[in-house]
């Protein structure tokens, strides 16, 4: 496996995909062995892969869209060498793209937030404007229009609009690693009157999650990629639920099936179906979530599984 | 955002010549009528638009809605107005730099009002002075530290290096303490540590200071992250999660309204602005601001009256290295908390220009400090409002108004004669 820049110990998708690689070794049994090498520059995308193929790896995974042309490249130079690549699409018959159709799991943060806001206006920031971070953004913006018009109301989403795409982001040279931006975010939103903020920015969020311990109470927040109570349990008081994307598993299945001579170049997509992208229990809110709410979602998960919500966003990937 | 950019010019040229006070106050004049007819006769405010805004940081309370084409209107030809006089008017000095704030104000104003015309949230004044100047507090104690170092005679670019070994130390110390003090002043010391180290690489071996400064800039990162990955990713319950600064409010100060928030803040928040006052007297009116600006000027001569220049300036270079520290030590107990990786984003570059634009002068450097806090905090405020500016455009506003101002001021502004050389004695 060859790590994007963030490093192996990034709390994202990095790690994730290393998680996934070890369970596939462990659920082997230890016939699949694993190991990574990590990227300091976008410079170090060639090298590693090449230095990963010169090792005698079957099986190749390369994190994130950014390393796409790279991995392209070493599929030409080694036609029989398998690769996968996590958030990009498959390319020709040897890369196997996982992706993660998130929209469909922020639909429902969309939808769970506009219930729970009392005070009407929910808000969503993004770290920088990328498809898979913008697509959280437009599913979180389409849940909450789907609970208006099913329930007549008019929550408001501050920072994204799916319509004209343009929203709030943190403007630092390290958009996912500034936490006082995402602070200063999070108090300006809860200033225009939102109390509850969906930061779609990896380390910039915990800044708003620092905002919403500080305001006692009056913001709460909506964690994103994996469970916030378990990742970021120092703020797991205000964080009422995470919209989940399922990188480990994915890359689990991915690396197993290639041991067993399954490997396809179909990409894989994570969705609501098969728990490639989710909500994550309510933990300490569980109590404030009404029995009547928890049914309404699993309505609308079922709904939009069996396609009778249509997700409109042009940020979802398409295989 | 334009009319940030040309009223410091005007500001700086007026004292100069009559020629600049005819340019400083044509262009007043010329953006203050783009203003008239982009703000207030524009089709934005001009269907009878409300703008709302909201005095108490809690959305909704004591709002108060005004017509926003009747107000962009008055404000616009106010601003014009302070522009005709710069040109025609025979006044003095005093009443130029009022009219100058005046102006600034206006045209502000104008754009807000334009800007969050029809909007049902509308603008949250206190929120918006709160905010500018938190984002401020870093600022302008980089800007200080670099104030420091530079009027000393050595260029400071390691700022940023500063701020983050002054976050991650700050952090750590406080995590594993439990107390905030110890990650006070470890911070402060591990800030001190970085400008020392750019100091003796500086003094004693003549290192070129811009390109050692940006070198302990990678050092500071690359160190940082490689603790962050062996302690704090691998055991963040027990390194990585430190107590923050509670705030402190000042009784009285703090019940005022709009601007009763200033004074519910933590220490170094208060450090942060008390240092500009601090530091001009300190500067302008002691012994040891007078050879701290005479080893930046002249160090040959303050030699030769007997200073010990290259030890004022390892002790300077220590001062500077405090103050950044302690920004570093606002970004993580004083604001958020927790450390991540390169977590400075940039601020410390960001100080140094303010250092630059306010003429490496304590006032001025806070000055320009604020203004780019406000720049950074407009783009969050104005983004949910819908304006018609391009979401990208008002996320460059803080970097495109630093790029103006540079260019602007360019020539009128002076660095410290002797910054960036070496002194070498005999």
């Amino acid at each position: 496996m060859v790590t994007d820049t963030g490093g192996i110990d990034d709390h994202s998708f990095n790690a994730e995909s290393w998680a996934g690689m070890q369970d596939a070794a462990s659920a082997s049994g230890g016939k699949i062995g694993v190991s990574y090498v990590q990227s300091a520059t976008e410079n170090d995308y060639t090298s590693n892969i090449a230095s990963l193929v010169s090792k005698g790896c079957k099986m190749i995974v390369t994190v994130g869209f950014a390393m796409a042309d790279a991995t392209t490249a070493s599929s030409k130079k080694n036609p029989n060498q398998m690769y996968a690549i996590v958030d990009n699409a498959s390319s020709g018959s040897k890369i196997q793209g996982l992706q993660f159709n998130t929209a469909q799991g922020a639909f429902l943060g969309g939808y769970f937030a506009a219930a729970m806001t009392k005070t009407g206006k929910v808000a969503t920031f993004g770290g920088a404007k990328y498809p898979t971070v913008t697509v959280y953004m437009d599913g979180f913006w389409e849940g909450v229009q789907y609970y208006n018009a099913q329930k007549g109301k008019n929550v408001q989403v501050l920072g994204w609009s799916e319509k004209t795409q343009q929203g709030t982001f943190d403007t630092s040279a390290n958009p996912f690693g500034d936490q006082s931006g995402g602070k200063s975010i999070a108090q300006t939103f809860q200033s225009q009157g939102a109390d509850i903020v969906f930061p779609v920015a990896g380390g910039t969020g915990i800044g708003a999650l620092e905002a919403a311990k500080a305001s006692n109470g009056a913001l709460n927040a909506i964690w994103v990629d994996d469970d916030g109570f378990y990742s970021n349990s120092a703020y797991a008081s205000v964080i009422m639920t995470s919209v989940t994307k399922g990188i480990a598993t994915a890359v689990k299945t991915s690396v197993t099936d290639a041991y067993n001579g399954k490997f396809t170049s179909t990409s894989f997509i994570g969705t609501l179906a098969n728990n490639g992208t989710g909500l994550a229990p309510f933990h300490d809110f569980a109590s404030q979530v009404p029995a009547s709410l928890q049914s309404e979602l699993a309505t609308v998960k079922a709904d939009i599984i069996s396609g009778k919500i249509k997700i409109t966003s042009a940020n979802q990937p398409t295989a | 955002m334009t009319t940030a950019t040309v009223t410091p010019h005007a500001e700086v040229a007026a004292p100069s010549k009559d020629r600049s006070k005819l340019v400083g106050g044509i262009s007043q004049a010329v953006v203050g009528a783009f203003g008239l007819w982009a703000f207030a006769l524009g089709e934005r405010t001009s269907s009878g638009a409300d703008t709302i805004f909201g005095f108490s940081l809690t959305h909704g309370q004591s709002q108060v809605s005004v017509p926003a084409q009747a107000t962009a209107l008055t404000l616009s030809a106010i601003a014009l107005a302070c522009g005709l006089v710069r040109i025609f008017a025979p006044v003095g000095k005093t009443v130029l730099r009022w009219l100058s704030v005046l102006y600034i104000v206006c045209m502000v104003l104008a754009f807000l009002v334009w800007a969050a015309a029809g909007s049902s949230i509308g603008l949250n004044v206190p929120s918006i002075l709160e905010q500018t100047a938190v984002a401020t507090v870093p600022l302008v104690l980089g800007a200080m530290s670099a104030l420091v170092s530079e009027r000393s005679g050595i260029v400071n670019i390691a700022v940023e290096g500063q701020f983050l070994s002054g976050a991650f130390t700050a952090a750590l110390t406080a995590s594993m303490t439990g107390s905030v003090w110890v990650g006070l002043i470890a911070g402060m010391l591990a800030g001190a540590a970085m400008s020392s180290l750019l100091a003796l690489f500086a003094n004693r071996y003549m290192i070129e200071q811009v390109v050692l400064g940006v070198v302990i800039n990678v050092l500071a990162s690359g160190l940082t992250g490689f603790f962050y990955d062996r302690l704090m990713a691998l055991n963040g319950a027990e390194y990585n999660t430190p107590p923050i600064f509670n705030a402190l409010r000042i009784p009285g100060l703090a019940s005022i309204p709009v601007i009763g928030p200033l004074f519910d803040q933590n220490i170094v928040f208060y450090a942060a602005f008390l240092s500009v006052p601090v530091l001009w007297f300190m500067i302008y009116r002691t012994r040891w601001g007078l050879r701290t600006r005479s080893i930046g000027e002249h160090p040959l001569a303050a030699d030769t009256v007997g200073i010990k220049v290259l030890g004022l300036r390892y002790k300077n270079m220590f001062y500077a290295g405090l103050l950044s520290g302690l920004g570093g030590v606002w970004l993580t107990i004083g604001n958020t908390g927790q450390f991540g990786k390169d977590m400075s984003t940039g601020r410390g570059y960001i100080a140094i220009a303010a250092l630059i634009v306010g003429n490496w002068s304590p006032v001025g450097a806070f000055a320009a400090a604020v203004m780019f806090g406000f720049a950074l905090e407009l783009q969050t405020a104005l983004s949910p409002l819908s304006t018609p500016i391009p979401g990208a455009f008002l996320q460059m506003a803080p970097y495109l108004v630093t790029i103006f101002v540079v260019a602007v001021l360019g020539k009128k502004v002076r660095p410290p004669a002797a910054e960036n050389k070496p002194f070498k004695k005999g």
